[in-house]
């Protein structure tokens, strides 16, 4: 449904406005060396990755400071605990496991003399049916093309999602993050747009192979999405004020741990 | 209880009153000469007894009362003659008088008008009233002249930016101002996302704004009152007047029912930015629709001098389309009958029937994603309202008010193919009940007191399932009510009160507090207004928003009145204020009650106005200096910050000059702090992309705000039959680019690294030309 509010602000501004954007230098605070946590644990057999790192102040390069040294582990809901050992600085990784579906799954994060927990239920596997693209609706004169990702949402339960897009294996800088609130137990088709507000000439084009992850999440994971989903939406028409994430570790950090499924697919773009 | 008490009150007055001087009554109804409308404000005054004086009503109609003898009566307004008529009174007396407008009487606005000193002698403060010919001359963007966007330049009342006519008043935020059209409530007065307002100026005699010291019969909104009157149509010769601008065009036509009796007024208008869209090469764009449309009418019948009825309503559309993809629409319509009923000279009655509407629909037409959904909020409100003048040192007012909401958040109809399920959110019924008293007391010649009471009733009522919902947004407790039944109900109390003492004939202090409640609130997660921005009323969980305001002010005229200064300091506390929880879904939620938090507000400033009011050149500065802050538990560690709406500084320039009978030109000048924003003190890498991290709410400023506008009106030659105008202006003389957003993202040109853009809209000049026809 939101996508139809930023269709309408869309239509309005593309004619009337001369909408000039330029790059601006602005004196921006520093609250950074805080603490980031990306964990995830999925339901496909291999490692599994919990990344620990600093923020940085936003005039820095996207480099981003490892934390090493950390004791990490995520444990089952059977109270079997799985170590995860530092690979290389900051990333930590167990041996070969695969979660499953309604498992409740708890990493435990210590480091410094703080110790870091978040929860995440794993849910039940939803197909990724198809993926399938077509002229999209805008710019029609630049012949961009439009991804549409089709999946049967089950009736009754509620479901959250998270897409993940690569174009050409780049990843698109856009959040997708729905749950079935409008559409429960419906075939669904969601348009995945892609707008960059740096590029008019970004998206997709004829030729294109267009990979889209889709990941069954839980509410808490899908709140902290769609939260920076709105907060991304920032530009004409005026996004929500940006606020962190409601994050699910306790004491707060910055970041989530996430147990989810996973599956791909992918097509090149006729 | 509260009925005897206003029994042995009036009865005190009337008493009192009887023992006094052997008085009589003047009263009637002032109209303009050629037209016939009757003129609001237009003051009355003895010139034999300088403390003797009123003003005329909503409706033209005044009331004197003053001891037996022989006087001079003068009758003024503003841009018209002057009249005095001596009086010789031994009983009750009903004067009825037209005044002849001067630009009638071809001659240029330049002459000194009778000075009078109305700001200075009343007890009223924190209130702006526009007159339709200033309005006419401010320039604006794109040449449609607005009500709005002229408000904005006065002191205390701070514009919510570029491509957005919501108005923040004293720190209120915009859903805090109660508009009304004749009576009825305007949910949402903007058109086209805030670039127009809802109001053609075209169709409206009189604006009155109240920002503090709110009179008694006012109530419903935290932070002002904008009172706006339609014209009630000539009734003496028909007239038809338009105007074809750039991108709208007005018509509008007016003339007499029954010569001096009744008359009607019908006015339109139409945008047609989409005929800009045609020259897109973008197909899409080509093929969309993008305009408004607004019509007002009116119509009145006077069956005697005691008795008359007057019809009017307003209706609006915004209608977007993309295509065949996708589209929307939205607009207010509003209905008001009113009985005007003058019982004697001394108790004038007004009763009202007000219909009020606001409504959205979006449609997509997208096969597999195809669906409409809809909303909307529907007003009945029953209104009467008297005036009664006891002796000549009180002037009451009391009536009540029944007003019946209806607000339909959500209803979403699909087929079978697409993708979304139907689905409709309950309605929600309630009343909003009030009864007010208030008194108008000259207490001496120096002092006069305004005070008053307020009763507001709030019924939340059935059917429907309400829930209660806990801290963390969890349903604590949910129940049925059947179809009538009280669900929960707030009463509240608002003492209103003013003063005014007069230092002598140039200069007066005046103080005010007021109460006041709202039950019916605006709920919006995005920065700028939304055409699908969501009303909620009071309920289990949202209690009543309460603001208590105190202002004083020193009022100074110099010149013999030519010109107004005017100096106001103003507090106001803020209770049981709403905002959302991070990542809040309002859209079709029925639960949305679930994702509010509530918290407290404050604002404090000082206001300076000095005017020029009239001659060859006049105009006002207005400066504002103020703060507004907020405080949440869940925000910014429970302390204060400032609040979207907060500007510290805020000047405004008007200037109108005459430079000769058929040119004038005008300009504008706006300075104004940024809005206070949130952004980023630090980054990090989430999901594969970079995310920014935050520290306090809205501790950063978008930069400061300015823009000169001009406008220049060339009149026609005097013709006998028609006249003709033309009007230039340019929005943005220095092309001041005002950020609208800014957005952080990677850089595209150095690698590895962030950047912030800012968007603004009107980066350049914007001329206009209007062409404007009367005959």
């Amino acid at each position: 449904m939101k996508t139809f509010k930023s269709y309408i602000i869309l239509l309005f501004l593309l004619p009337v406005i001369c909408s000039c954007t330029k790059v601006v230098n602005l004196n921006l605070g520093n609250n950074t060396g805080k603490l980031v946590i990306e964990g995830n644990l999925t339901n496909v057999f291999g490692a599994q990755v919990v990344k620990l790192s600093e923020n940085v102040p936003f005039s820095n390069t996207n480099t981003y400071p490892p934390v090493t040294g950390a004791s990490v582990m995520v444990a089952d809901a059977a109270g079997i605990s799985y170590p995860f050992t530092e690979t290389t600085p900051g990333t930590y990784t167990a041996n070969p496991l695969a979660g499953i579906s309604g498992g409740k799954y708890t990493m435990t994060v210590v480091t410094g003399s703080k110790t870091y927990t978040a929860s995440s239920v794993m849910q039940a596997v939803i197909a990724l049916d198809s993926l399938s693209s077509r002229d999209d609706d805008f710019n029609t004169s630049k012949h961009k093309k439009l991804v549409t990702v089709h999946y049967q949402d089950p009736a009754g339960v509620v479901n959250q999602y998270r897409f993940v897009m690569f174009v050409n294996k780049v990843q698109v800088k856009s959040i997708y993050a729905f749950n079935d609130d409008f559409n429960d137990g419906r075939a669904v088709a969601i348009d995945l747009r892609v707008n960059d507000s740096g590029d008019r000439d970004f998206g997709i084009y004829a030729g294109d192979t267009v990979t889209v992850e889709m990941q069954c999440i839980d509410k808490p994971i899908y709140t902290y999405w769609y939260t920076l989903m709105q907060q991304g939406d920032n530009g004409p028409g005026g996004g929500v004020t940006p606020a962190d994430p409601p994050t699910n570790i306790t004491p707060t950090s910055l970041g989530y741990f996430s147990a989810h499924t996973t599956q791909s697919r992918t097509i090149v773009v006729k | 209880m509260t009925k005897s008490l206003l029994s042995v009150f009036l009865f005190s007055l009337i008493t009192l009153s009887a023992f006094a001087q052997k008085r009589h009554i003047i009263s009637g109804t002032i109209k303009d000469a050629s037209t016939g409308e009757t003129l609001i404000g237009a003051t009355i005054r003895v010139k034999e007894l300088s403390s003797v004086g009123t003003a005329t009503n909503n409706y033209g109609f005044y009331s004197l009362s003053v001891p037996d003898g022989n006087y001079t009566l003068l009758f003024t307004y503003i841009g018209y003659e002057t009249i005095s008529r001596p009086v010789s009174i031994q009983h009750d007396q009903a004067i009825n008088l037209a005044l002849s407008s001067k630009s009638d009487l071809q001659e240029v606005v330049i002459s000194a008008n009778r000075p009078n000193n109305d700001q200075i002698a009343s007890p009223q403060m924190g209130v702006e009233r526009l007159n339709m010919t200033q309005i006419n001359q401010v320039p604006v963007v794109l040449g449609e002249k607005d009500i709005l966007k002229t408000i904005t330049l006065m002191p205390g009342v701070k514009s919510g930016g570029e491509g957005n006519s919501g108005f923040y008043v004293r720190g209120g935020a915009s859903d805090q101002n109660l508009i009304m059209l004749d009576e009825a409530t305007v949910y949402n007065a903007s058109h086209l996302f805030g670039f127009f307002s809802t109001f053609n100026s075209d169709a409206i005699k009189d604006v009155s704004l109240y920002k503090g010291g709110m009179p008694a019969e006012y109530g419903g909104r935290l932070s002002s009152v904008l009172d706006i009157k339609m014209n009630d149509g000539n009734n003496k010769d028909f007239t038809v007047q338009g105007g074809l601008g750039l991108i709208a065009s007005r018509l509008k036509v007016e003339g007499p029912l029954v010569k001096d009796k009744g008359s009607f007024m019908i006015s339109a208008r139409r945008t047609y930015i989409d005929f800009f869209l045609k020259a897109s090469k973008d197909s899409t764009i080509k093929g969309s629709k993008l305009y408004f449309y607004d019509v007002n009418a009116k119509a009145n019948y006077h069956f005697d001098d005691h008795n008359a009825i007057f019809l009017s309503g307003y209706f609006g559309k915004d209608v977007l389309g993309l295509k065949n993809l996708f589209g929307t629409n939205w607009g207010n319509s509003t209905g008001t009958v009113r009985f005007n009923h003058i019982f004697s000279s001394k108790l004038f009655s007004n009763t009202s029937v007000v219909f009020s509407n606001y409504n959205y629909a979006i449609q997509s037409f997208l096969s597999d994603n195809s669906f409409k959904a809809t909303s909307q909020i529907t007003d009945f409100n029953l209104k009467e309202d008297l005036q009664y003048t006891v002796g000549n040192n009180h002037r009451l007012k009391f009536g009540v008010n029944i007003l019946h909401h209806s607000i339909a958040p959500g209803n979403i109809t699909t087929d079978a193919s697409s993708s979304f399920n139907a689905k409709s959110i309950e309605k929600r019924y309630g009343y909003e009940n009030a009864a007010y008293v208030s008194d108008d007391w000259k207490v001496s010649d120096k002092l006069t007191i305004l005070y008053g009471l307020r009763l507001s009733a709030f019924s939340l009522i059935g059917p429907g399932t309400f829930k209660t919902y806990d801290a963390a947004g969890k349903v604590a407790d949910s129940a049925s009510y059947a179809s009538g039944a009280s669900v929960k109900s707030y009463f509240n109390l608002e003492p209103r009160f003013s003063a005014g003492y007069q230092l002598n004939d140039a200069s007066s202090v005046k103080v005010s507090y007021n109460r006041n409640t709202q039950n019916i609130h605006l709920l919006t997660n995005s920065t700028t207004s939304s055409p699908t921005d969501l009303y909620v009323m009071s309920s289990n969980n949202i209690k009543p928003e309460i603001a208590d305001q105190v202002s004083a002010g020193w009022f100074r005229n110099f010149k013999d009145n030519l010109f107004e200064f005017s100096a106001e300091l103003y507090y106001k506390w803020l209770q049981n204020q709403i905002d959302y929880k991070d990542g809040a879904q309002l859209i079709a939620n029925q639960d949305v009650e679930s994702q509010l938090t509530y918290g407290s507000g404050r604002a404090y400033g000082l206001e300076l106005f000095l005017k020029k009011k009239y001659g060859r050149f006049n105009g006002w500065i207005g400066y504002t200096l103020s703060r507004t802050e907020n405080k949440f538990a869940a925000i910014n560690e429970g302390k204060y910050y400032p609040a979207r709406q907060d500007r510290t500084h805020d000047l405004s320039v008007v200037g109108i000059y005459q430079l000769t009978k058929r040119w004038s030109f005008s300009g504008s000048f706006i300075y104004q702090t940024g809005s206070a924003v949130t952004y980023p003190t630090g980054k990090y890498n989430v999901g594969g992309l970079t995310t920014f991290s935050y520290s306090e709410r809205n501790g950063y400023r978008k930069p400061a705000n300015n823009r000169l506008d001009i406008g220049a009106t060339l009149e026609g030659k005097q013709h006998k039959r028609y006249h003709s105008s033309w009007t230039f202006s340019i929005y943005n003389v220095y092309a001041h680019r005002d950020p609208y957003s800014i957005t952080f993202r990677d850089s595209k040109t150095i690698p590895n690294t962030t950047e912030a853009a800012e968007t603004s809209i009107f980066a350049t000049q914007i001329p206009s030309i209007t062409w404007n026809f009367k005959f």
